[in-house]
């Protein structure tokens, strides 16, 4: 296999092309309907500051899903106002842990640590990618995950190691995410072409890197994994009831008027 | 458990003063504060609250109940020594001489900024470091209120933390309110509906 290279082409072989637009909307749409989700927050958080700090995350995972749609769009043409406004739910890729209802305050710094976590891992191996374009984009969305990072371990550890409510309610939320968290890792279609490329890693073994950093870290918080519990089945093509609903919000004044020009 | 109906009950967290320090070696300015259950959180709110538009370089957060503040008025009245009641320096401990930042605001320009540093004092209590404070640093202009804040109060940003707290707001494009040219729109329709 080739050495990992950021000085590699910007461009790319038809058969490599096609996995890589299914990796590129996969990676925008986990950012865009995690974005959507936390955004719900916006005047409902439990404090002022926090509010704050939530729809700023909300806005970076947004802007994320620019950078991966934007790729997309070299690639392929396809216009990110299209696939965001004007695609039905059942053509989106995001994992479902994503699209669940936000719950409470716990489930949403939950789900953030977890995906954080997920980005994170994902991001420093892009920076590697043989793709150059990937690699740049990879770098630029790293600064800011550093930074949501910090928050949402921060926030883990503190409702973990809480109260009696405050642990209670984490442990709810990790035993209603973790079973949607291999979903993550489910290789895509002709996935293995684009680890071939040293464009992208290997899913099985950022799943094990992934692993290696959550677990322990959430049994500082005071937060044990059930390792026994079972996945959910793994296709990105597969979604809850929730998203038609999320996707229907989030396009509805899109598609009321689809001539307006903003 | 008995309830005080009188006082009403505060759910706030504590709140911590934030400064700001827009590139090495320049003054730290208070631009406001948040509430926050520690310090780790106060610090990660005010990157929030205060670093959307670009130019940070470091950030303190300070408790407030550790700042020591006094207004000219107070100073004219001979409260150097007075305390607050809702202040919590301990007015009566004077052990071991520590060093206290001095900030104070001399003109009201500057409306984002309250108080700016304006250096450092070794004393061994926060009276005691306002009064060398008025003594050592003589301006051409007033101050018109004075805060003392005690070094090991202070919670600061690292410089590793540059990169991920600060700079990406550099990229983030933002607009100003006069951007939205709100009156000139109101004028218009209002315009409009006079012609109507």
């Amino acid at each position: 296999m080739p050495e990992l290279s950021v000085n590699g082409p910007t461009t790319l072989e038809p058969d490599i092309q096609q996995a890589m637009t299914e990796k590129l909307l996969a990676m925008g749409d986990d950012e865009l309907i995690l974005a959507h989700r936390n955004s719900e927050w916006c005047g409902h958080a439990p404090i002022l500051e926090e509010d704050i700090a939530f729809a700023n995350i909300a806005q970076d995972e947004l802007g994320h899903a620019g950078l991966w749609y934007g790729l997309l769009q070299a690639l392929d043409g396809s216009d990110p106002d299209q696939l965001v406004f004007f695609r039905d739910a059942d053509a989106f890729r995001n994992a479902r842990m994503l699209e669940l209802p936000n719950g409470d305050w716990a489930f949403s710094m939950l789900r953030q640590y977890l995906f954080d976590s997920y980005e994170m891992v994902t991001l420093e191996a892009l920076a590697g990618s043989s793709f150059r374009p990937l690699a740049d984009a990879a770098e630029k969305a790293r600064r800011e995950e550093i930074y949501h990072l910090r928050h949402t371990q921060a926030w883990v550890r503190r409702l973990g190691l809480g109260t009696d409510e405050s642990r209670r309610r984490m442990h709810a939320a990790l035993d209603q995410l973790w079973p949607h968290s291999g979903q993550l890792f489910a290789p895509l279609t002709e996935e293995e072409r684009l680890v071939h490329a040293t464009i992208s890693p290997a899913p099985e073994e950022q799943a094990r890197r992934w692993r290696e950093i959550v677990i322990p870290f959430l049994q500082t918080c005071d937060l044990q994994v059930d390792e026994q519990m079972k996945d959910q089945p793994a296709g990105r093509d597969v979604h809850t009831e929730h998203l038609l609903g999320l996707v229907a919000e989030l396009q509805q004044v899109a598609r009321t008027d689809p001539e307006a020009s903003w | 458990m008995s309830v005080n109906t009188l006082a009403p009950v505060d759910t706030q967290w504590p709140r911590f003063e934030v400064f700001q320090q827009v590139r090495e070696g320049a003054p730290f300015a208070n631009v406001g504060a948040v509430h926050a259950p520690d310090p780790e959180i106060a610090l990660q709110n005010a990157r929030d609250v205060f670093v959307r538009r670009p130019h940070t370089h470091r950030l303190w957060v300070v408790p407030a109940t550790e700042i020591l503040s006094r207004t000219a008025e107070q100073l004219a009245d001979g409260q150097e020594q007075a305390d607050a009641p809702d202040e919590a320096p301990d007015l009566t401990a004077v052990g071991d001489e520590r060093r206290y930042y001095i900030f104070r605001k001399t003109s009201q320009r500057r409306s984002m900024n309250f108080v700016t540093q304006w250096g450092d004092v070794q004393a061994a209590s926060p009276q005691s470091a306002l009064r060398l404070a008025l003594e050592q640093f003589a301006e051409d202009r007033p101050a018109f209120v004075w805060w003392i804040v005690p070094a090991n109060a202070v919670l600061s940003s690292r410089d590793e933390d540059v990169s991920s707290m600060f700079e990406p707001a550099h990229d983030k494009s933002y607009r100003m309110p006069t951007e939205y040219h709100t009156q000139t729109m109101m004028r218009e329709l209002e315009a409009q509906d006079r012609d109507a």
